[in-house]
């Protein structure tokens, strides 16, 4: 059975908020401007990104509430009544709630009936984890159509009164790192096992992903801080306690990220010897990670070795849209799928990099008419 | 970068030695040692541990680029000229390494009497064994690994040991130098993957000497904590 992505939708809240207006949205930590800023954004690259809390810090559109809209955009796009959708496959980094599951928060909001739910949890990759889901369920026959959805509010993370809660207000690089890289949208995907009536369909030729938390330690996460890395935030006698401690900062190890690369050639190289990816038949590379990262010596040597793909193939709407985590693939297929004019045969290559504890997810796509 | 590997046989044997490579990456990440060592809690002990056990490997590592070299016939002579310009340069980096480890408290009798650990006997046995084969393209593998990880101790692993200890005399002179000329090295490594990867048996041979001497350096490093 062939999975097709038959329709696409986004929703970015409020306006886009330059490199200028990032504080204002955000807050000065301790009335301060930041002096990390300016570095940070320009190794990141990105101009733009759009924000779902307000100039106050107050959430004008909950995670759940985007995601719904991203939904509701894809299938607007769609020739499928709401009632037909048989699965919804969500995923994010952070819900609304800590529990239920961000799927019953997004089927309440969608108002779809009887569906088969899936979440997934995780950072960057888990868009591709909720992807897998559904492509195999439709893969296997369990149910015609699904519809997936990854959406992320990070900005809660980001105001200054998260930094300044921490005693001492001591803010490291680590702690201030995704503070300009991450940024909040939600994007959506319609699976269905046959292709649309007009219009194009692209069909998922296979979704693998390789993951090597056995290897390295934890690289970005939520729930324990820098001093104590064998605490978990839910071990503090009080929340605020966490909170004072730092627990509850989404940090970067800056410096286990270099591995970031490896892992992706390695896996892109396995793919190439297992004859799932042929690179000369590839027209076009959607990466979630910006392409300046990958140049490095490995980078060399893949393209020594003639395994590199030209610069001119690889799409990104990263620096205009920003950083949306896990929603960042399915908004930049979105995109690419609108604007591109696509030819039947033409394919796709995603590659989604998370540095959460090393997780890169491989996806191979292929236009059909 | 220059275009050096041009043959389609040399670049699919360059995509698998990378694989490889990256492969032996990975592993050797999960060895005790090297985690200590890249997660900042390599102690003085540990380091030294390291250098006496990789000083035998270091010294025995130009007796084999030696024999191999003395094992290729006049039709790999431009091989040979190669491979015995690499043992020259190498012969005497057991000495940077015994600076080192006198630098960080450790005495001269001690690290010349230290013997190979059982990692070292069998990567060693296995180099000497197969350099003494006519002809040993094969080893070109086990020089892609062997220069990778140079590569990594110069550019990562002595970063982290100079993070995490503070002597008056360098300590890490063997790791650093191996990032020097690293360039250069490199592409008389592409160079020489290009000239013998000229058939998929050789391709084949290459790469899986590099496997089996990745395993065997894996185990080499794994075996110093029971050295």
């Amino acid at each position: 059975m062939a999975v097709y992505i038959n329709s696409t939708g986004r929703y970015l809240p409020g306006k886009a908020v330059d490199n200028e207006e990032i504080e204002n949205v955000l807050g000065l930590i301790n009335g301060q401007k930041s002096r990390l800023k300016n570095k940070i954004l320009n190794a990141n690259g990105i101009t733009k990104r759009h924000y779902a809390i307000n100039d106050k810090q107050q959430t004008e559109i909950s995670n759940g509430e985007m995601a719904a809209l991203a939904g509701k955009s894809c299938l607007e796009d769609s020739y499928l009544a709401p009632s037909k959708i048989q699965m919804l496959s969500c995923a994010t980094s952070q819900g609304d709630l800590v529990l239920p599951g961000f799927g019953s928060m997004v089927q309440a909001e969608l108002d779809l009936s009887e569906i088969e739910l899936h979440t997934s949890h995780g950072i960057c990759s888990s868009s591709m984890m909720a992807l897998k889901a559904a492509y195999t369920n439709i893969k296997c026959d369990e149910t015609d159509n699904a519809l997936v959805i990854a959406s992320e509010l990070t900005s809660r993370l980001f105001k200054r009164s998260r930094y300044e809660q921490v005693t001492n207000n001591k803010v490291d690089f680590n702690a201030e790192f995704l503070r300009w890289m991450l940024s909040d949208g939600a994007g959506a995907l319609l699976l269905e096992n046959k292709t649309r009536p007009t219009g194009t369909s692209i069909r998922i030729d296979w979704i693998k992903s390789f993951s090597h938390a056995d290897v390295y330690p934890v690289c970005m996460s939520v729930g324990i801080s820098k001093d104590n890395v064998n605490k978990s935030w839910q071990d503090y006698e009080t929340y605020s306690e966490a909170e004072k401690a730092g627990a509850l900062m989404i940090r970067q190890d800056v410096r286990l990220l270099e591995n970031i690369v490896a892992i992706g050639v390695q896996g892109f190289l396995k793919l190439i010897s297992q004859g799932k990816l042929n690179i000369n038949k590839i027209d076009h590379v959607l990466c979630h990670f910006s392409s300046k990262h990958f140049k490095s010596k490995i980078f060399d040597m893949l393209e020594t070795a003639g395994a590199s793909i030209p610069e001119n193939k690889w799409y990104t709407n990263l620096y205009e849209r920003g950083n949306t985590g896990c929603a960042s693939i399915f908004i930049m297929l979105d995109e690419f799928i609108k604007t591109r004019k696509l030819k039947v045969g033409e394919t796709i290559f995603c590659m989604v990099p998370e540095s959460g504890r090393f997780n890169c997810a491989y996806m191979h796509l292929t236009v059909m008419e | 970068m220059e275009q050096i590997v041009l043959t389609k046989l040399g670049q699919s044997c360059m995509q698998a030695l990378l694989t490889t490579w990256l492969d032996f990456d990975l592993s050797l990440t999960k060895v005790p040692i090297v985690k200590r060592l890249e997660q900042g809690r390599l102690s003085l002990e540990d380091y030294q541990q390291l250098l006496l056990n990789l000083r035998q490997q270091v010294i025995e590592g130009s007796r084999w680029i030696s024999r191999s070299a003395s094992s290729f016939d006049r039709d790999y002579s431009d091989v040979r000229a190669i491979v015995i310009n690499h043992a020259h340069e190498e012969h005497k980096d057991y000495l940077m390494l015994e600076a080192d480890y006198l630098a960080t408290g450790g005495k001269q009798e001690t690290i010349e009497a230290f013997k190979k650990n059982t990692g070292s006997e069998a990567l060693h046995g296995f180099l000497m064994y197969r350099a003494s084969h006519p002809n040993p393209v094969d080893l070109i593998g086990a020089m892609w690994i062997i220069e990778g990880l140079g590569n990594k101790m110069a550019s990562r692993w002595s970063r982290h040991i100079n993070e995490q200890f503070d002597f008056d005399t360098k300590v890490t002179s063997f790791m650093d130098y191996h990032g020097e000329n690293d360039e250069s090295h490199l592409l008389e490594l592409y160079k020489l993957i290009d000239r013998v990867a000229s058939s998929q048996k050789n391709v084949d041979d290459i790469i899986r000497t590099a496997k089996v001497v990745a395993k065997l350096y894996q185990l080499q490093l794994e075996e110093v904590d029971n050295a």
